[in-house]
């Protein structure tokens, strides 16, 4: 790509794109901003291909760090993380959550529902346990290729990430000590 | 293991990073017999199906085609300047060497300009003496100044010799301590200095004038620094009124 080559970069964007955009569009819940940011991204490596350092961590960590940067700054200008759901916004309410043929509406509604709840609860998420959970999980990267990402050590990200679950966990169900009679369990009997 | 072990390790369990067989299965047989473990380990399990089940809904979703035609329109552009070696940026940046050069040449022309005319255009504030103020030609009552006659002549070298034929009698002095002699050649000069020798007249009607030139401290004679501009180089070029019999009776100053 750095002598030129049109077809190797091409390559590469259609590789890493969807990693990128989708990313983006998981922490910030919104396409357009998603859609710039992949762009902006890519548009950083045509102009400057020699930034990345492969002793440094894996591409795709380079790129995902990039993008949480343009992320960030998009975000900060717009002084808003979580946009106010507009009606029509495919993109924000699970465009893709259309039921399949086989399944009856009362499934598709039940994960419609849970599918939107998920999504509203990742993005209430305070932004550093939001990544953390977004890139693990969802992406399901390693704690070393997140931690390159977020420029930080591997046990911040597991505490991050063990500390985003749990609020995940309280915004989703409730966590367990919300449930009926788990209150009798006492957590420390084990540790002893 | 204990119930804080497993809360270490019960997320890379439910998300199948636990390689190690043996913690694995301590994990599973501790939730075994712990009742809150299996239920923590219950609940990590359905919120990471439910993650997953939100990052599936999201696995199709790419950036829009038209991203990817402006990025490639826009690796067009960059390729095609950065690369070509004669033509797109590569000329551009032939074209701006090749302006930075003129501009270098044009600065390093424009000092040398002002260097060489300098002293040109910035005369010496030298002041003329007092007697050189004297617009008349050099007068006959002066008193005779044969103390000065040898100074001139020592060392001079005769550069031109030309008629006055009156055309440039003694020069208005005083106010105009120099006046233009020859444009072309950028001279100015100091107003006739009268050597006493000869009728002012009589003389200047028939004088010859010889261009000379003369070591800087002929200057001191007539009450003139030498650092003046019209010895910049130890040297001052002077115009000789001789009369008709050869005899010097008048002295300017040319820069």
């Amino acid at each position: 790509m750095q002598a030129g080559d049109e077809n190797a970069f091409t390559a590469l964007y259609r590789r890493r794109q969807g990693g990128i955009y989708r990313f983006v569009l998981e922490i910030s819940g919104s396409a357009p901003l998603a859609e710039d940011v992949t762009q902006e991204v890519f548009m950083a490596l045509i102009r400057d291909s020699r930034g990345y350092d492969p002793s440094r961590g894996s591409l795709a960590a380079y790129l995902l760090g990039m993008a949480r940067h343009h992320a960030l700054r998009f975000l900060k200008r717009d002084q808003t993380y979580v946009p106010i759901p507009q009606a029509g916004d495919s993109s924000r309410d699970g465009g893709d959550l259309a039921p399949a043929s086989d399944e009856d509406p009362h499934s598709a509604m039940s994960r419609r529902e849970t599918i939107h709840s998920v999504r509203q609860a990742i993005l209430s998420l305070p932004g550093h346990y939001r990544e953390a959970v977004v890139l693990c999980d969802l992406n399901e990267m390693s704690y070393e290729d997140t931690a390159a990402v977020l420029g930080c050590s591997v046990g911040t990200v597991r505490s991050r990430l063990h500390r985003g679950r749990a609020l995940l966990m309280q915004k989703l169900t409730g966590g367990v000590k919300a449930e009926a009679g788990n209150e009798a369990i006492d957590p420390n009997r084990c540790l002893a | 293991m204990n119930c804080k072990d497993f809360e270490n390790t019960i997320h890379e369990l439910v998300s199948r990073r636990l390689a190690d067989k043996t913690k694995q299965l301590d994990a599973l047989e501790h939730a075994g017999h712990c009742l809150w473990c299996a239920l923590r380990l219950d609940e990590e399990t359905k919120l990471t199906e439910k993650l997953h089940a939100f990052a599936s809904t999201l696995q199709g979703q790419r950036a829009p085609a038209r991203v990817e035609e402006e990025l490639l329109r826009a690796f067009r552009e960059r390729n095609v300047g950065s690369n070509a070696p004669l033509f797109g940026l590569g000329r551009k940046r032939v074209g701006r060497g090749l302006r930075l050069g003129l501009a270098f040449a044009a600065a390093v022309a424009a000092v040398w300009v002002v260097v060489s005319l300098w002293p040109r255009l910035h005369p010496g504030s030298s002041a003329l003496p007092s007697r050189v103020s004297n617009n008349r030609p050099p007068a006959a009552s002066a008193a005779p100044r044969s103390n000065l006659a040898p100074a001139p002549l020592t060392g001079a070298t005769a550069l031109t010799s030309r008629k006055s034929g009156g055309a440039q009698p003694i020069v208005q002095a005083g106010s105009l301590e120099r006046v233009a002699l020859d444009e072309s050649a950028n001279e100015v000069a100091t107003g006739f200095i009268s050597l006493g020798t000869c009728d002012d007249s009589q003389c200047m009607a028939e004088a010859t004038l010889v261009r000379v030139r003369l070591p800087a401290e002929a200057l001191l004679a007539f009450g003139l620094g030498t650092d003046s501009d019209y010895a910049p180089e130890g040297f001052v070029q002077a115009d000789v009124a001789l009369a008709s019999g050869g005899v010097p009776f008048a002295i300017r100053f040319v820069n």
